[in-house]
């Protein structure tokens, strides 16, 4: 008889899988370091989301200006709650924020940027979501403080308001 | 707003879809023992399945092939100007066109199972309301969360275009392939539910099953090897593995089908290990749900990801966990009544094969681990963690020999009780051959590690065993048409390792960077760039750099890597540029050409790259050979 609970085995593996790919569906990757930083961005060209600009291409990023690009899309909660500290900080004085538009329908990007304003200089449409393989993404939003076409500084998840007078304007400061 | 006529055809294929989901809950309900159909019932209703599915899927490739752009899948994915080949593939290139396929491969399996002369009432009853409960579930996903018969509110003229790197023959035909092998599998996992739902598990069972584990495999095997054939020549990585873990998530249901194709023979033959076939069988068709859980999910970031939905994934998740749980639960309570005591002698056949089962299944743990535990230590730690090709080869390579060893001796043992004289009679002159060769060869190359020999070694003596017991010389029949399915398989699956372990020795690769006239060498091979030309193709213009292979002075091969530049969506992609050679292929890949007035070139050299895919070639073919024998006897 006591064989028998060998044959339970399978459902306990089961349910510690389940909740574990559960978990792993819900988890909060903000706190990854990354890669990327410190290395040159990557090459890219992507075709405008509106129709009176350029592409935006990495050279766009090669800059003695620090940049910022944010990796946002219309389907994603958090960016909606990260649109107006990104409307904040692109009213500030030399700064420039890029967008690329991650794994999104175009037109549902526009009319996310018409409903909630336009932060943006440009913003590049990735909707294979290629580029965005490239700057490796974990999970939008993400964004990256970008100087002479290197990485300084990348962030995950949506930037709150408090984060950014204690990170992000002074790394902006020191850059210039 | 779209027109009538595209109304008119989301509705309907819609609609047939939701017949077939109302003809599957009909038919759930052979669950229960006191509803028990003809032969003609059943026949009729899984025709209505296929039937529907297929007009469905039949409507979804019309409006890639018209351009329908009211549609949002055909504007998010194809465009006027792509070549109809990629328009088709267009339709099940996508997550919501590839979950249609699923649902139809998975009506077509229940289909033909069920015009397969299945003289098992009872099990046939249970099979198709399995199958029917996975259509279901399937079908709620396809209609609830991702239906492609969504139509869009703006009219356009144009669509977004499919990714180009994703343009490729190959490519187009992967994906159904994988899937006939993975929802293959839904039959075999039926089997298991049919078998301990009705309590009968037993040779007869086994005999049923096993040409359909065969044909899934074949695909299954089949599918892999176009991805990874794809990946070789046109990813431009210089390789056909990557451990990339959609790759892994492809693997891991091939290694616990091969366990299961294997000890199904056990059963067949000596009526034991049922609890053990049984939990493959739920194994294997999970792995393969996980494989699609895993790539639909985007928990895993890859080339392979679609559109990354959490709403998704959680129905998947949902799904799996209801499949697994329910299966368990009755392997938890049928499991043990099912085992016949059949015993067997440590040194038997039997005792081979179960080896061999632990040795994949191991391999299979290997590299589940490898894929799940970045997502583990993300989870519990906090920390990014990347498990590259290193871990994987260290760690199975040591469980290779052993695998190797059994495969090699396993065939030559009897069943139920046999000895270790008996084969090594058989043995001897095919080790002392092998053992000359691989000695020879690690002298002539000059490359002595142990590692390495010891492979060598190893893979000649299955070869070279298998081949001697495969050929029998009678008068007509040079091969014994029983085991020639096996020899085949069986040699080829030696000739891949030794060509891997012989690939990953000799490779060599350098990155160079050249302008016009420049004479670049690696490895006695001299390359002169000769020119760059401007091509056009048919939705792409490209860069063409045209460089020649020379030997004494003399041209003897050119080589053409280009750079396409694609329009819509505008994408740069690498072409390589590859010359087979018998024993060894060169290969060239340039890069997307900066502001500079030269290019960088990276020349690979690859030797046994043809005896790699001969190897996986034999071990498919050998699996056909097997089917076609069972069939005819």
């Amino acid at each position: 008889m006591k064989n028998k609970i060998i044959y339970f085995i399978p459902i306990v593996v089961t349910l510690f899988m389940c909740l574990f790919f559960f978990f792993s569906l819900s988890n909060d990757t903000s706190k990854l370091s990354s890669p990327i930083i410190g290395k040159k961005v990557p090459e890219f060209s992507l075709v405008s989301l509106f129709q009176n600009k350029e592409n935006f291409n990495s050279s766009a990023l090669y800059s003695k200006t620090p940049k910022i690009v944010n990796i946002f899309a219309s389907w994603c909660v958090p960016c909606r709650a990260e649109h107006d500290v990104l409307m904040l900080l692109s009213k500030l004085e030399g700064v420039e924020i890029y967008g690329i538009n991650y794994k999104d329908d175009p037109i549902k990007a526009k009319n996310f940027i018409n409903e909630l304003g336009n932060p943006y200089t440009n913003v590049g449409i990735d909707e294979q979501g290629r580029t965005g393989i490239d700057w490796g993404v974990y999970g939008i939003p993400e964004s990256f403080i970008i100087h002479n076409g290197k990485v300084i500084y990348k962030h995950i998840g949506p930037i709150h308001i408090s984060e950014l007078d204690d990170t992000i304007l002074p790394i902006l400061k020191d850059l210039k | 707003m779209a027109g009538s006529m595209s109304l008119t055809l989301s509705f309907i294929a819609t609609f047939s879809l939701v017949v077939c989901f109302a003809v599957s809950l009909f038919q759930m309900r052979y669950f229960f023992s006191k509803y028990e159909a003809t032969i003609g019932n059943h026949l009729l209703l899984s025709t209505i399945q296929l039937a529907s599915c297929l007009f469905s899927f039949l409507i979804l490739i019309y409006v890639f092939l018209t351009s329908n752009f009211d549609f949002q899948i055909v504007y998010s994915n194809s465009h006027t100007e792509k070549p109809f080949l990629y328009k088709l593939s267009g339709a099940w290139g996508n997550h919501e066109g590839s979950l249609l396929m699923w649902i139809l491969i998975l009506t077509i399996f229940n289909f033909f199972y069920v015009i397969s002369n299945s003289s098992d009432i009872k099990l046939r009853n249970k099979i198709v309301a399995n199958q029917s409960f996975l259509i279901l579930g399937f079908l709620s996903f396809c209609l609830l969360m991702s239906s492609p018969f969504i139509l869009l509110k703006e009219n356009f003229s144009q669509g977004l275009g499919l990714n180009p790197i994703l343009q490729d023959p190959l490519l187009a035909i992967h994906p159904p392939v994988l899937y006939l092998g993975y929802v293959g599998f839904s039959l075999v996992f039926s089997f298991a539910i049919g078998g301990m739902l009705n309590n009968k598990v037993d040779k007869e069972w086994a005999s049923a099953l096993k040409p359909w584990i065969l044909i899934a495999w074949i695909f299954l095997t089949l599918g892999i090897a176009l991805g990874s054939f794809w990946a070789y020549y046109e990813l431009g990585w210089g390789g056909f593995w990557f451990w990339d873990p959609v790759e892994n998530a492809s693997l891991m249901p091939w290694l616990s089908a091969t366990a299961l194709l294997h000890c199904i023979i056990v059963l067949e033959k000596r009526d034991t290990l049922q609890s053990w076939t049984i939990l493959l069988s739920i194994l294997t068709f999970s792995l393969s749900l996980i494989g699609t859980f895993l790539v639909r999910s985007g928990i895993l970031n890859s080339v392979h990801t679609f559109a990354s939905d959490p709403g998704r994934g959680l129905f998947i998740l949902l799904f799996l966990a209801i499949v697994l749980l329910f299966s368990f639960s009755l392997f938890a309570s049928k499991g043990s009544t099912l085992e016949k005591s059949g015993s067997f002698g440590a040194i038997s056949r039997e005792s081979g094969i179960l080896v061999n089962n632990w040795l994949l299944l191991t391999i299979l743990f290997i590299v589940f681990l490898g894929t799940i535990y970045p997502l583990f230590i993300d989870l519990i730690l906090e920390k990014s963690l990347t498990v590259g090709p290193q871990y994987y080869v260290t760690t199975i390579t040591p469980i290779v020999f052993l695998l190797l060893i059994f495969m090699t001796i396993t065939p030559l043992v009897g069943w139920t009780k046999g000895s270790i004289n008996q084969v090594l009679v058989k043995i001897k002159y095919s080790l002392i051959l092998s053992l000359t060769l691989a000695f020879a060869i690690s002298l002539y190359f000059d490359l002595f590690s142990i590692t390495q020999a010891i492979i060598l070694f190893l893979s000649f003596s299955l070869i070279i065993t298998t081949l001697f017991s495969g050929i029998k010389f009678s008068q007509n029949n040079i091969f014994v048409k029983s085991i020639l399915g096996k020899t085949l398989s069986h040699a080829g699956f030696g000739l891949f390792i030794l060509s891997v372990i012989a690939n990953a020795t000799y490779s060599e690769e350098k990155i160079y960077d050249a302008k016009v006239k420049d004479t670049l060498e690696l490895n006695n091979h001299q390359f002169v760039f000769e020119k760059v030309n401007h091509v056009e193709g048919e939705n792409y213009n490209s860069i063409q750099a045209v460089f020649s292979l020379l030997e004494d002075n003399k041209t003897v091969k050119q080589f053409m890597p280009e750079i396409r530049f694609y329009d819509d969506p505008p994408t740069a992609t690498s072409e390589t540029s590859i010359v087979h050679g018998l024993f060894s292929d060169i290969y060239l890949v340039m890069n997307v050409p900066q502001y500079q007035d030269s290019i960088s070139v990276r020349i690979h050299v690859k030797p046994f790259m043809n005896f790699i895919w001969l190897g996986v070639f034999m071990i498919i073919v050998g699996g056909m050979f097997s089917i076609i024998y069972r069939i005819k006897n």
